[in-house]
Parts: structure tokens; sequence; C-alpha cells
């Protein structure tokens, strides 16, 4: 066992772990973070995204042992004090949230994205979602999601308590 | 008519769980003591086990329990029982199970797969029908008579590899080709594929002490995993409890019992504990069911003006491995030979056959996308050779009011205009493209009908469970699965029409258990909308009938003098005597304390009317019960540098008889579409000649993406209200894939001028037709 510390969805931890994780093993067996999902193992679905250091990373292809102090934010830190974050209103409004498995990865990406870029323009919107798999929208209920929440969340600036 | 609730958009009852990471699916599920189960697969796709040394695997860290195939006493399945949950003393595709650790981790338990000793004798592999049906075939099943068969109809044919035999005969096929001007004869291809939902297969099973089984997966067949787990190991059906959490996509793979078996076969050995797979893609892949993988041979007859005279076909469905799951496809395909089109004589005949590959099961619209890929290709090349436009060639052969399909069920109005969905679409996407050509690209329009039945057993019912809380809300338990098409909102919305109450009063179910839940047969075939539908408006009714009774006894009326509003009920002649539903709901309490009335709890089944099995001689029938049809049209540009196939605009246009949901529906179209295109132009599962497969993860098998989206898509709904669905609404689901491949092929044949008759059509063989035809355009020299 070896340990690193980091911090996940706002709280330092220090975790216990094997050696050779990822960091998806570490969210889902270690710290039972399931919301972010295994769908290829490969990098290729992005079902695992979520946002290390400000970026979005599939967490499959992250080695966990890398990431001594990183600051990870998976989707269950999306929501705070029971209120959900703009861009996960904008799936609801957009009816875009249909079987749910590749909707979390999806959010993360789109949250890096408008973190960084709240002006990101269509096709940087596009390109970041062309990275990610869904079997079920056919994707125009997301690209319409994404640009809804693109919307909320520059409302949103600022006005964070 | 008005309606409050359906026919208006709606919010997923699923869809904060779904947005927040809570919504639990199988492989989020830890139990206490729970175990892992890892996999050992064989070297060949098709060999003789003759040793099996697990002696060494048995010693390493963690292992708990090593397990074979030699406990197994006999075969399962559902209509034809050839299924086996781990190899006994052969292997038949490169996916079977041979043997499973279960390990205290599933690192162990992968560790010690290695450790495994197992010495094979390869046998020839085939991947495709044709050749597993040679005469000099070396045989995948050896004693295929010993199977145990539920009719007739899925008897397999000893000393071949045929397993299911299925042929239909309708009037007289050689009159009908004497009475024909024009005769076209083809053969078509669909490869297999995979249903690939974005969640890999992931099943808990738990013998419990007092010999009850427990089961959590993602299946939308819990009641047939139950069933047929119960029978596998002679328990009573009753003693067998399945869950079924939040499931990631279906797509097909995940209704018929696929890796339960096999986890409650493994967990059996360790009773008490419970024993979790979870599949890697490859896993997937490999070891669950495969989908289409179906040849036909067609012949069409026609007069010179362009009426049908008669179909001759043959079909060929390379079932893989195990013919059980695949047996209806044929069936299907067979009895969707003639597509939406009347043909007074038809005989077409198909054969299911053991091949080396993973077992073929339901995959979106199973059976419906085969057959009419071939009807609707050789449809452009009748039209071609009587020089007739391909619309007008389609359109004079309609399944209209009153006419037959293949197998003689007749037509109503009711089913569906077809009419005015070729002409929606030809709104969107004029048959005569403006441009036909230009420097870069190539254009070309094509069309393609498609038309859908449920084909469920008939038997298959669905369920509703209504029961009414105190304060006046409702709690709605079925046991349909929603996979993302959004069956949780449509049953919320219907309910909601039915009882008269905004859906917020209505709590749907949002997990499935076969203690709790009503039967339902499977979520399969595009029915819930259908069936459920009926349930919830039978079970509602039903409710509804309950609180008047118990309204009679208090406000002193018979009760139908009485109305019902959702909140009270009351006197129609006096709508001030009224009581409101809360303080009936559970019987009435008397200012004694006396109660009086029945507490508001019912249950309703809805299952297709006057559905029938085919007929032993003729295979004739009312086997669909109640169809879905529609028209789809493509634009494509062809880029004459790289041959890649750019779908412009794709429209698709469908009597639904009624949305309920409209977002939802809209999506159902859009979500089908792009899983056609992928089929139609890129996604494969390839088979090496040892019975490997080429590409089994998602780097190589290639999925849509956004990249990969039309530059403009139309979707249209015609609602002509059906007989029988739930204020006129039919199946959805799965038609939208059906036209998808068949119109982009007829749209590539307008724009280069060359018949593809197998899909996927790739890249580059559009690239090496284009070369060949000399209409490439050379990058200009800088």
């Amino acid at each position: 066992m070896q340990s690193i510390t980091v911090t996940i969805n706002g709280e330092k931890k220090e975790i216990y772990f094997e050696g050779g994780e990822t960091l998806l093993d570490v969210l889902r067996d270690n710290l039972y973070l399931t919301g972010t999902k295994y769908g290829c193992g490969q990098g290729a679905c992005g079902a695992c995204t979520v946002v290390v250091n400000g970026e979005a990373v599939k967490s499959c292809m992250v080695l966990f042992r890398r990431l001594e102090g990183a600051e990870i934010l998976t989707i269950e830190g999306l929501s705070k004090n029971g209120e959900l974050h703009p861009i996960q209103k904008a799936f609801i409004d957009a009816d875009a949230v249909h079987c749910g498995f590749c909707t979390p990865g999806i959010i993360m990406e789109l949250y890096a994205l408008f973190t960084k870029n709240p002006d990101a323009s269509e096709e940087e919107i596009k390109k970041a979602l062309n990275k990610h798999l869904c079997r079920c929208t056919g994707y125009l209920p997301l690209i319409e999601a994404a640009k809804i929440a693109q919307k909320y969340y520059k409302e949103s600036i600022g006005k964070e308590v | 008519m008005e309606y409050k609730y359906i026919g208006k958009d709606a919010k997923r009852p699923s869809a904060v769980e779904r947005i927040t990471g809570k919504a639990i699916f199988v492989d989020d599920i830890r139990l206490p003591g729970m175990l892992y189960a890892k996999i050992l697969y064989p070297k060949y796709a098709h060999a003789k086990i003759l040793s099996i040394d697990t002696s060494e695997a048995e010693k390493m860290p963690g292992v708990v329990k090593v397990v074979t195939g030699k406990n197994i006493k006999h075969p399962f399945g559902d209509c034809l029982h050839d299924r086996l949950p781990m190899a006994v003393d052969k292997v038949r595709y490169i996916g079977e199970p041979v043997a499973a650790v279960i390990a205290d981790t599933e690192r162990h338990a992968r560790a010690a797969l290695s450790k495994i000793k197992v010495e094979y004798e390869p046998l020839p592999v085939y991947t495709d029908a044709l050749d597993a049906m040679k005469k000099d075939a070396v045989l995948i099943h050896e004693h295929s008579e010993k199977y145990f068969y539920v009719t007739p109809l899925y008897k397999p044919t000893p000393g071949t590899n045929i397993a299911i035999t299925y042929e239909i005969k309708k009037g007289d096929v050689k009159k009908g080709f004497e009475e024909a001007d024009v005769v076209v004869e083809d053969e078509f291809n669909f490869h297999h594929m995979s249903s690939v939902a974005i969640e890999p297969h992931a099943t808990i099973a738990l013998h419990h002490l007092d010999g009850t089984v427990e089961i959590w997966t993602a299946n939308v067949g819990p009641f047939a995993v139950r069933e047929q787990v119960a029978e596998f190991f002679g328990k009573n059906i009753s003693d067998v409890r399945v869950h079924i959490p939040h499931i990631g996509g279906c797509f097909g793979y995940k209704s018929d019992p696929g890796i339960e078996p096999l986890v409650a076969y493994i967990a059996s050995f360790v009773p008490g504990r419970p024993v979790k797979l979870r599949l890697t893609r490859k896993e997937d892949f490999t070891s669950t069911f495969i989908g289409r993988g179906i040849r036909a041979r067609v012949k069409v007859g026609a007069t010179k003006d362009g009426k049908l005279t008669a179909l001759e076909e043959t079909l060929y469905l390379s079932t893989g491995a195990y013919a059980d799951t695949g047996s209806n496809i044929l069936i299907v395909a067979v009895q969707t030979s003639g597509g939406v089109y009347y043909f007074p004589n038809a005989h077409v005949k198909g054969y299911s056959v053991y091949t080396n590959t993973p077992p073929v099961g339901a995959l979106r619209a199973y059976g419906h996308p085969e057959a009419e890929f071939a009807i609707e290709r050789i449809m452009d090349m009748l039209a071609r050779k009587l020089d007739m436009s391909p619309i007008e060639l389609r359109k004079k052969n309609y399944i209209t009011d009153g006419k037959t399909n293949v197998v003689g069920e007749k037509f109503k109005k009711s089913d569906g205009d077809l009419f005015k969905c070729t002409e929606s679409v030809l709104e969107a996407i004029p048959p005569k493209v403006e441009v036909k050509e230009d420097e870069n690209y190539l254009y070309g329009v094509g069309y393609a009908g498609l038309i859908k039945a449920p084909k469920a057993a008939t038997f298959a019912s669905k369920g509703c469970h209504i029961k009414f809380n105190v304060d006046g809300t409702v709690s709605l338990n079925m046991a349909g699965g929603d996979v993302g098409q959004g069956l949780w909102t449509v049953a919320r919305q219907i309910a909601a029409e039915a009882l008269k109450m905004p859906p917020e009063k209505i709590k749907v179910y949002n997990e499935i258990d076969t203690q709790y839940s009503p039967w339902e047969w499977q979520t399969v075939g595009s029915m819930f909308t259908f069936q459920g539908g009926n349930a919830i408006i039978r079970a509602a009714n039903k409710a509804i009938d309950a609180l008047k009774r118990n309204a009679s006894l208090v406000l002193k009326r018979d009760p139908d003098m009485l109305e019902y509003d959702g909140e009270y009920v009351y006197d129609r002649s006096y709508p001030d005597v009224k009581v409101a539903v809360k303080d009936i709901c559970r019987g009435y309490v008397t200012e004694d304390g006396t109660t009086i009335g029945e507490v508001v709890d019912v249950t309703s089944y809805f299952r297709l009317p006057g559905v029938q099995g085919p007929d032993p001689e003729t295979g004739m029938g009312r086997t669909g019960g109640s169809y879905t049809m529609g028209f789809q049209g493509c634009k494509v540009k062809i880029d004459r540098r790289t041959g890649k196939v750019y779908i412009d605009h794709f429209a698709t246009s469908i009597d639904v008889g009624k949305v309920i949901f409209p977002k939802g529906a809209e999506a159902q179209v859009l979500g089908g579409v792009l899983m056609g295109i992928g089929e139609t132009l890129m996604e494969e599962v390839r088979f090496k000649e040892n019975g490997e497969i080429a590409n089994p993860d998602l780097i190589r098998y290639k999925l849509p993406r956004i990249e990969d989206l039309p530059g403009k898509q139309t979707v249209k709904f015609i609602e002509t209200p059906d007989a029988v669905g739930p204020f006129g609404a039919r199946g959805l689901g799965e038609h939208p894939m059906i036209g998808v491949a068949p119109a982009i092929l007829n749209a590539i044949y307008d724009a280069i001028g060359y018949d593809f008759k197998e899909v996927p059509v790739t890249q580059d063989m559009v690239k090496k037709v284009l070369e060949e035809k000399g209409l490439t355009v050379k990058d200009k020299e800088e």
C-alpha cells in the first residue's frame, strides 16, 4: 500500500492504494464515488471524464499515483448545498438526460470547458463533446443542452455564494 | 380530442438522479461480503476441451473457488434449450466462458486465471451460415436432436448445423412470376454488429443459504431472467428474485438472459456470498450477444406498370454458437420480408445456422432492418428496370387498407398513413437533386419505407400497479425498464391523463424487483407505450371504479351516477355533493371511526389482442398484431477524393398514432437514425478466420460521434389514431433504424451509380468504386 494526498470535491484526503490503479479505479472502488463511469477503459468513450486541476481528463487513462496534490472534481462535487449546478439544470431543461450513463462525463467535460472559457464557440463545444460517446440521444439534445448550459453558467458567474 | 398531459413535454422523473451521479447502476452496487469473478476464455473459437487443471489457480492469493462447467447438468433457454452458462466439453465461440475464478478482489481473480491449464483439440471454425451449411461441415452441436423446444417452430435439424427453419407460403409464387413482365434477383448481406450500450454488462448473484437466489442485473427482461435461472437450478420461480437498478442503455443485448445464468452458476459454488461479474468492454463485445448477420437472396416480379406479383426469398442467419436467442430474429425477418409492400404471392424460407461467433441476440428492431434492407434496395433496382420513379413504384404497392402482408395480416386505415409519411419526407428532401456533382462531391438522394410490429410472444403482457396514498397521491409500479427511451416519463404522462391529476402527484417506480413489480414479459419490441399505456389506463379505470364504489357508500348515490375529477368524486347532477379522493382511497372513516369501503390498490395487465403463432403448415398468421409504418429519405454527398459519405440531410416520418412525449419521441428518432447511420457506414463486428474478433474495443469498432451527425435532420410524426393503442398511440422506439441503411445505399447509387448490397459500406469501399468508375478527382498540384 502507498498513499498520496489529493483534494477531492473540495475535501483534502490522504488516500491509500495498491500502486497500479487508475484514477477511475480509485474513485469507484476506493472512494465509492460511483457517479464516474467505466465505459471502455481506453479513453474512447468519455464516460469516466472528471476534472483534474481544471482540465477534463479521462480518469481511466490516468495513473492515480501521479496525482499527488491534485484537485479533483467529480460529478458528486458539482451540486452545492442541495442546488443543482447550472450545467445540470440545463441538461434537465433540454431533456438531454436519457439513460444517464454517459451524462456525468459529458457534464464534467462542459464544466472544464466553460470554467476555462465561458465564451466557447459552438465549434469548441462540439469539439469537446466529440470526445464522448452517447448511444441514446443522437447528440442533438446534448448540443442543445450544452448551449443552454453555457447561458446558465454565464448568468451564474459572480452569483456563487 | 384535447389532452391535458399527453402530447406535451414533461420532465423525466429520473433526470435528477441520473445527472448528479446518484443513479445506481449494477456496478455501483456493493454488497456485504461480496466476491468478484473473472472469466477464462478459450484459445480457439471451436474446440474440444480435453482437460482443465485448476489446481495451481486454487492456490493463488485471495482465490475462494475456481469454477468449471463440469457441474452443469442440462442446457437452458427460452424457445430452444441449447444454451450453456459455461462450456462443458467443447467451446463454440471465442468468448465462451471456460472457467471462472472467484476471489476477494477482481485483481486476485484476474491473476489466478493465467494459472488455469486447459488442453484443447481445435475444430474447424465457421463464421458464416453458408460455410456452416456445407455438406462436409463439422457439427457445432453434435446432438441437437436432444434439445428441448417449446413448439415445433424451434425444432433443429439434427445432423446439420441448421438450428431453425421457417417458411411462409402465400398464394402461388410460380403463377406470380408467370404474370411478371420484369424480374429482379439479387443477394444482400447485413453484417454482424453490437448493441454497444455505454454501460457494459454486469451482474451480481447471491445464493442464500435457504436455497433462494437473488440477482442484481442490467436487463429489461427481469422475469425472463428469473424463470430461466429457476429452471436451470430446478428451483421454484418464486425463490428467485431479480433486482433491476438503473440501466445504462440496452439497444437489444440486455433483453434476453445473458450473463445472468453464468453469474448465478458461478455464485452457486459459494452459497451465502454475493458474486459480482462486471465485463470489460472487450468482454462486452466477445461474450454477450451480437446482432444482425443475415444474408438474403431475393427475387421479385412485377408487371410492366409496376404492380408487384411475387416475392421469393431465402434468408440465412449466421446465428452464432447458440441459436435460442436468434431464433425469433430469423422468424421475424421472414415475416417482414415483404416490407411495406403488398405481394399477392410469396414464398420465403429462412435458416438460422449455428456458427462459431458469439450468439446473435436482440439488437434494436431485430429482423426488420435486415429484411427491409433487402426489399428496399431491390425496389430501387426494380424501379430502374421498369424505368419508373422509385417513389411511384413504392406508392403503387404500399400495403393499404384491406391489403395483406406476406403472412396474410390484413391492414386497416387505423394502422397508419404511409402516403402521408412519404409526402412529408419528400417535402423535406425532394427526389430531384439540383446539383448532381461538383468539383469535390457527388450528390444523391435515396428513400426507404419502414414497418415494424412488436413480434413478441403471444402471451406477452405488461402490468401496472396503482396504489393510492392517503393524501390522494399515487404510487405507480410497473416493470418496464427505462433504458433511456423515457418510458418512465411516458408512464407518468399516461397515468396523469387517465387519473386526471397532475404528474407531480404520481410517483413512478425507478427500480424493478420481481418480488414487488407487476409481471411484465420483457421491455422489448417497442411495446411499452402501447401495452404498458393500456395497462395503465385499465388500472386507472379500475381504481376510479373502486373510488366511486367507496364514494357511493358515503354520498348515498349509485356509483354510475358519480363523476371523478382527480381530486373529488361527486354527484354528476349536484357537484356540491362530493367527497375528496384522499378521504376514500383507503376506505372511508365514518364519524365514530367505523370504516367502510375498500382500499384502492389495483393491478391491471394488457396484451396485444388476437396475436397468433404462425400456422405450422403455411407459416402464416396474425403474428404482428400492431404495426407502425414510416418513410425515410436522405441526401448524401460523397467526397470524390476520399470516398467519405456525408449525410447532408436525413428525414424521417413515422405514423405513431399519437405522440405522448414529444421531446422523447423526437430523440428516439434522432438516436435511432444515428445508430442506423452507424450500422450503415461504420459499425461491424469483424471476425478473423479463426473466429477471433478483430475489433473488440471502441477504438477499432467505430460508434457514431458528433462529427458523424447528418448536416440536417428532419423528424415528422403523422398521427392516425390506432384502434387499440392508448390514446391512439403506437410503438416507436426501434423503428427509426429500419430504413436508414437502404435509404443511404439508394442515395449512394443515385450519386455514383453503384449498387452496394451489404452494410456497412466503408469509406474504402466507396473510394475503390470511385476509382474504378473514374469518378475521383486528383488533388490539385500546388
